[in-house]
């Protein structure tokens, strides 16, 4: 492996990045994704989201964006299938970037300058090698922006870091654009929210009623509307968005 | 706001080249406090504290991870940063990770010469746990967004490293997997009967699962076990 192909540079293109502006469409995202592709001289890319909540059995990824069709000659279900596994265990416990290499010699990948803080994983399952980033916001927006690379890549470390910085950028906007969406819906009434509250904070219907001096069909009632608005089936459910929302604490 | 990096882009790199360099021992080894001292350093900073950004609500100073402030200031921020964390809501958290903050020190607390009052906070998450990492600096000072950002992913694959060699996280200490697996079920709206189809065990032996949560979290009820489980990021 003695031939070693540096990347295009170091240096990302700033004016992607520089506008402050709010993303507003999945547009937007993109040309990111593009020049992230493109500083690592990589193939393609794709953006995917853990879905499945804590379930370790029930966690899949869910491609969101990407640019994988090109020349790569097993698609983005085979990557999935290699190594979806893996990646979902690994972002339970860690953030460090992974690289896998493939199963043809002339393509590695490393990034000898900035080990330990990367992860080799198993190689030799694709026909091409590539860098995943995993991206931990909480309890949204987890997941991986994920490139394909050609040839063999000796990433700079300095590189890897200010990439994986923007895979959370870019993951935060995607995560700004599903909130837009979410925000649409009906809000709830300031009543609502307080009975949400209260009953989220262990109380029952009647103790809700006497604290707010109403009475318990009417606490009844507005839990009932708050589960329909938030489009639930059951007050616990209910209950649950609206934690995750932020309606209540 | 421009950072000193891109005013010597040469200067810049190298000296975050270096870093990573030196970075890479005591990292590997998980030597922490080394490897925030230097993170510190290389942003210009004086002193760091890293929390455990989830526990600050609890009483006492455990959520404290490695620290070199002073210890006054540290336990006179403690009501703060519970105050802070409870009053933004989960989705705000989520996206404001490695989003540099600042805060003014409360009035009271005496800071050392030449240090200013405000103090930058970044916050990050490994596997379930949110740390936050939070700064003092010399007056006048302007940390760099991009390298405050750098900072916090290092610090976050140091811990990790740290934490993957060691012990598991110690919030779901308690809580074992079948009765998480209920939790999830129960905050997607299932009833007992629904889910005890769904995970081919009796009806029964679902509520005694509940049962168990509420008495581990110490909640009364239903509700009260799925919002505790919420707001810790269980389910």
């Amino acid at each position: 492996m003695g031939h070693q192909n540096r990347p295009g540079g170091s240096t990302l293109e700033d004016a992607t990045w520089s506008s402050q502006r709010p993303v507003t469409s999945r547009t937007d995202i993109f040309p990111k994704l593009v020049s992230l592709q493109r500083s690592l001289n990589a193939r393609g890319f794709a953006a995917f989201r853990v879905a499945g909540a804590s379930l370790p059995h029930k966690r899949r990824l869910d491609a969101e964006y990407e640019n994988w069709s090109s020349g790569l000659s097993s698609g983005r279900d085979a990557f999935v299938a290699a190594y979806g596994d893996t990646l979902l265990g690994h972002i339970e416990a860690s953030t460090l970037p992974l690289m896998w290499c493939a199963d043809d010699e002339s393509s590695f990948i490393e990034a000898s300058d900035f080990t330990p803080f990367t992860t080799q994983v198993d190689a030799r399952l694709l026909p091409y090698s590539g860098i995943a980033f995993p991206v931990r916001l909480g309890a949204v927006g987890n997941g991986y922006i994920v490139f394909p690379t050609a040839g063999g890549a000796d990433l700079p470390g300095e590189l890897v870091l200010s990439v994986h910085s923007r895979c959370y950028q870019v993951m935060t906007d995607i995560l700004s654009l599903d909130e837009r969406k979410a925000m649409t819906s009906e809000t709830l009434s300031e009543r609502e929210i307080a009975c949400l509250q209260l009953a989220g904070d262990g109380r029952i219907s009647e103790e809700i009623a006497e604290r707010l001096g109403l009475s318990v069909h009417t606490v009844n009632a507005y839990l009932g509307s708050a589960t329909i608005k938030l489009d639930s089936v059951n007050r616990i459910q209910a209950i649950a968005k609206a934690i995750r929302l932020g309606y209540i604490t | 706001m421009r950072s000193p990096a891109r005013a010597e882009p040469l200067q810049g790199s190298s000296s975050r080249e270096i870093l990573i360099h030196k970075l890479a021992a005591p990292g590997q080894s998980g030597d922490l406090a080394h490897c925030l001292r230097m993170l510190t350093e290389y942003l210009g900073a004086s002193n760091y504290l890293l929390a455990r950004y989830d526990l600050v609500q609890e009483d006492g100073l455990d959520f404290v991870v490695a620290s070199d402030w002073p210890f006054d200031l540290v336990r006179r921020l403690d009501s703060e940063l519970a105050t802070t964390y409870s009053q933004s809501t989960e989705l705000e958290k989520c996206m404001s990770v490695l989003q540099p903050k600042y805060n003014l020190l409360p009035d009271d607390v005496h800071v050392l010469d030449g240090i200013s009052r405000q103090y930058c906070s970044i916050t990050l998450n490994v596997g379930r746990t949110r740390l936050a990492l939070m700064l003092l600096f010399p007056q006048d000072h302007v940390l760099a967004a991009d390298r405050l950002r750098e900072v916090g992913l290092l610090i976050g694959y140091v811990v990790g490293l740290s934490v993957s060699k060691g012990q598991k996280s110690d919030r779901d200490f308690e809580l074992t997997e079948r009765e998480l697996e209920c939790l999830f079920w129960i905050a997607e709206g299932k009833t007992s009967d629904e889910i005890a189809t769904i995970l081919g065990i009796s009806r029964n032996t679902i509520n005694n699962y509940i049962t168990s949560v509420m008495r581990k979290t110490a909640t009364k009820t239903r509700s009260e076990a799925i919002a505790y489980a919420v707001r810790n990021n269980l389910v």
